[in-house]
C-alpha cells in the first residue's frame, strides 16, 4: 500500500518550540472534538475524528509543511478514549507538539493518556449523569410532561460543553503534569462515582420497577347470608315463616328465615350491616319480611400482596439480581439477557393458553 | 393511518440527524426521550410519542456504548417504537417490545458498518501525507453523510413498509403473546440496571445498592413527594454518601502520607 511508504522520522525538522496557542484556536479544537467519532471504525477507532479535531492546533504549531504532514500522519494512530473527555488528551498532546517533543514520546503519551479515560468517562456520563437525568426526565415524560426532553437536553449538554471546553484549556495549560494530577485521586474518584451509581441503580429498581406477579389463585369459597327485605300480604308472609335452613350445608340461593332450631338468622344487607331475619306485621294487612339468601363467593389468594408483605418490589429486585448474575458470572451478553426476559415474559403470559397469565 | 409525503420526508430527516448524533455532535439528540416526542409530533400525537420515548429511555439507561460495546441501536429502536405506538395505536410497552428486533438489526448493522468503514482511513492517510487539512474535513463530512443516509433510508423503509405490514402483524398477535411481550417490554429496563451494576460492582458496593433500594422503598410510600421528585431527593442523599466517602478516601491517603514522612518531622 502506498501509505506504508510514508516514513515518520524520529523528530520534527523544525525543533523551535512554537508560541503559545491562543484561546480562539483552543475553542475551535473543542468545538471540532464534538465530531471525534465521525469516522469511527474497528481498525483505528476514533483516529479520523481525532485528527479532524487536532488540525486547528497542529496548523498553528507546525509552520513547516513537512512537519505538519508527519504530525497529521502519526495523529491517525489507533485511539479510543471517551468522547466527552477527549479534549483533556488533546490539550496534553498539543502542548507536546508545540514543544516539538520526540514523535515517539507524543505517540506514547497520547495512547496512555487516552485509554484510561474510557473508564472514568463511562463512570461520569453513562453511569452517573445519564441514568440520573434520564431516569428523572423519563418519569416526567411517562407522566406526559413535555418539558422532560428539554430538561434532559439542557442538563446533559451544559455538562458536556463545560467538560469539553474546560478540559481543553486546563489540560493544555497544565501540560503533561495534568495526567498526574488527575490520576492521583483517580481511585477515590472512581470509587465515589461507583457508590453514587450503585445507590441510584438501587433507587431506580424501586421507582421504575413495576413488574409484579398479579396472579390470583382460587382458594375455595366463603359462605354468607344476604338479607332481603320485602313487603307482602300477611297470607304470603306465612309462607316464609317456616323456612328453616342449615346455613352450613344449604345450596347457594336457598332462602331461609330461621336456623334448624327455629332461632332468627343474622344476615348482612347490601351495605354490609348485620340484620336479623323476621316478620313484622305492619297492621294494614301487609307484613314486612326480612329473609336471608345463602351466598357462596370465590376467595382468591393474591400472590402480589403476599410478595409485598415479604418485601415490596421483590420481583424487580430478583430480576435485577438474576440478570446481574447472568452478566457477571455467566458472561451473558446484554442480548442474551434481553432474550431471557422475552422468554420469561411470554412463558409467564401462558403461551397458547396453556396456563393463566401471571403478569 | 395514512401517511403523507411530508411525514415520510420528516421522518427521513429526523433519522438522518439522529443517526449522526448517536456518535457525534451533541450525543443526546438521538436519545429516545428526545426522538419520541419529535416523531410523535410528525405523526400528530406528541403525547404518545413522549410517553413511548420515556419508556424506551428507561430501558436504554445503562444499555449504552460502554467500553466500545454496541448496545441495541437506540436510534432505530426509539424511532420505531414511537412509530408503532402513534400509527398502530399500540400499547406503549408493547410498542417498545415490538421495536426491539429492529433495534437489534440496527446493532448488527452498526457493527458491520464500522468494519466496512476501515478502508476510508486510507483517504485520511492520503490527505495527511500531503498535509491537506481541507481534505480531512471533506472526508469527515462524507463519512458522516454516508452513515446518516444509510440509517435514514432503512428507517424510512421500515416506516412505509411497517404501515400495512405492521397492522397485519398486530392483528395476528394472540392475546397471550400480547401480554407476554408487554410484560417483557416492561422488564427490559432491568437489563440496563444489571449491566450498570456489572460495570460498577465490587464487594463493597452491594451495601450501597441495597441502601438505595431500601431508601427508595420508603420514599416511594411518601405520597407527598412526587414520583419525579423522589428520585432527585434520593440522588442528593446518594451524592452526600459518595462525597463523604471520597473525602474519607483522599484524606486517609493524605494522612497516611503525612504520618509516614518522618524525615520532615521533629
Amino acid at each position: 500500500m502506498a501509505s506504508n511508504e510514508f516514513v515518520i522520522p524520529e523528530r520534527y525538522e523544525d525543533l523551535t518550540p512554537a508560541p503559545q496557542v491562543d484561546n480562539k484556536t483552543l475553542n475551535r479544537m473543542a468545538l471540532r472534538s464534538y465530531w471525534l467519532q465521525s469516522s469511527f471504525n474497528y481498525e483505528t477507532m476514533q483516529s479520523g475524528g481525532w485528527l479532524f479535531a487536532m488540525i486547528p492546533g497542529l496548523e498553528k504549531v507546525h509552520t513547516n509543511k513537512h512537519d505538519l504532514s508527519v504530525s497529521m500522519y502519526h495523529n491517525l494512530d489507533f485511539i479510543n478514549t471517551h468522547p466527552f473527555l477527549v479534549t483533556f488528551v488533546m490539550g496534553i498532546v498539543l502542548s507536546l507538539e508545540q514543544n516539538k517533543m520526540d514523535i515517539q514520546t507524543i505517540r506514547a503519551v497520547r495512547i496512555s493518556a487516552a485509554s484510561p479515560l474510557g473508564g472514568i468517562g463511562d463512570a461520569l456520563f453513562w453511569l452517573t449523569l445519564v441514568p440520573i437525568t434520564a431516569g428523572i426526565t423519563s418519569n416526567m415524560a411517562i407522566d406526559g410532561n413535555l418539558a422532560a426532553p428539554i430538561i434532559f437536553l439542557v442538563i446533559f449538554n451544559i455538562c458536556q460543553a463545560a467538560l469539553r471546553f474546560g478540559l481543553m484549556k486546563w489540560s493544555y495549560s497544565v501540560g503533561t503534569s495534568a495526567i498526574d494530577s488527575l490520576t492521583a485521586n483517580m481511585q477515590a474518584f472512581t470509587r465515589a462515582a461507583s457508590i453514587l451509581g450503585c445507590f441510584v441503580v438501587g433507587c431506580l429498581t424501586v421507582t421504575m420497577g413495576t413488574t409484579q406477579i398479579n396472579l390470583m389463585i382460587p382458594n375455595g369459597t366463603t359462605r354468607g347470608l344476604a338479607a332481603t327485605t320485602i313487603v307482602v300480604s300477611n297470607e304470603e308472609a306465612e309462607n316464609f315463616a317456616d323456612a328453616a335452613i342449615d346455613t352450613e350445608t344449604a345450596e347457594p340461593g336457598t332462602i331461609g328465615m330461621t336456623d334448624m332450631d327455629g332461632a332468627a338468622l343474622t344476615a348482612s344487607d347490601a351495605d354490609g350491616n348485620a340484620v336479623e331475619t323476621g316478620i313484622v306485621d305492619l297492621g294494614n294487612g301487609m307484613s314486612q319480611v326480612t329473609y336471608g339468601t345463602v351466598t357462596e363467593t370465590d376467595v382468591n389468594y393474591s400472590v402480589a400482596s403476599t410478595l409485598d408483605s415479604v418485601l415490596p418490589k421483590l420481583i424487580p429486585l430478583m430480576l435485577v439480581l438474576l440478570l446481574y448474575f447472568l452478566f457477571a458470572k455467566k458472561n451473558f451478553t446484554p442480548l442474551k439477557g434481553i432474550l431471557v426476559l422475552f422468554l420469561l415474559g411470554i412463558l409467564g403470559a401462558g403461551p397458547f393458553g396453556l396456563w393463566p397469565n401471571i403478569w | 393511518m395514512d401517511v403523507s409525503i411530508v411525514q415520510i420526508v420528516l421522518v427521513f430527516l429526523v433519522t438522518f440527524v439522529a443517526a449522526i448524533d448517536q456518535f457525534d455532535f451533541l450525543e443526546s439528540l438521538y436519545q429516545p426521550i428526545v426522538t419520541g416526542p419529535i416523531i410523535g409530533a410528525i405523526l400528530g400525537d406528541v403525547n404518545t410519542g413522549l410517553v413511548v420515548g420515556g419508556t424506551y429511555q428507561l430501558m436504554t439507561i445503562g444499555n449504552m456504548p460502554i467500553g466500545g460495546a454496541q448496545p441495541p441501536n437506540a436510534v432505530i429502536g426509539g424511532i420505531m417504537a414511537a412509530v408503532f405506538a402513534c400509527t398502530l395505536d399500540m400499547d406503549v410497552n408493547l410498542a417498545v417490545a415490538t421495536a426491539i428486533p429492529f433495534a437489534l438489526l440496527g446493532q448488527y448493522g452498526v457493527t458491520l458498518f464500522f468494519t466496512l468503514r476501515a478502508p476510508l482511513l486510507e483517504f485520511f492517510r492520503g490527505c495527511a501525507e500531503k498535509a491537506d487539512t481541507k481534505g480531512i474535513t471533506k472526508w469527515t463530512v462524507i463519512s458522516e453523510v454516508i452513515l446518516g443516509l444509510i440509517f435514514a433510508a432503512i428507517v424510512t423503509l421500515f416506516f412505509i413498509g411497517g404501515q400495512t405490514f405492521g397492522q397485519t402483524v398486530v392483528d395476528a398477535i394472540p392475546e397471550w403473546l400480547n401480554n407476554g411481550l408487554t410484560a417483557a417490554g416492561n422488564m427490559m429496563k432491568f437489563v440496563g440496571f444489571a449491566i450498570l451494576l456489572k460495570v460498577m460492582m465490587s464487594r463493597d458496593m452491594w451495601a450501597f445498592f441495597l441502601m438505595g433500594f431500601g431508601l427508595a422503598v420508603i420514599g416511594a410510600n411518601i405520597t407527598t413527594i412526587g414520583s419525579s421528585a423522589i428520585l432527585l431527593v434520593l440522588t442528593f442523599i446518594g451524592f452526600g454518601i459518595a462525597f463523604w466517602d471520597f473525602q474519607q478516601q483522599t484524606e486517609l491517603k493524605g494522612a497516611a502520607l503525612d504520618g509516614g514522612d518522618f524525615s520532615d518531622g521533629i
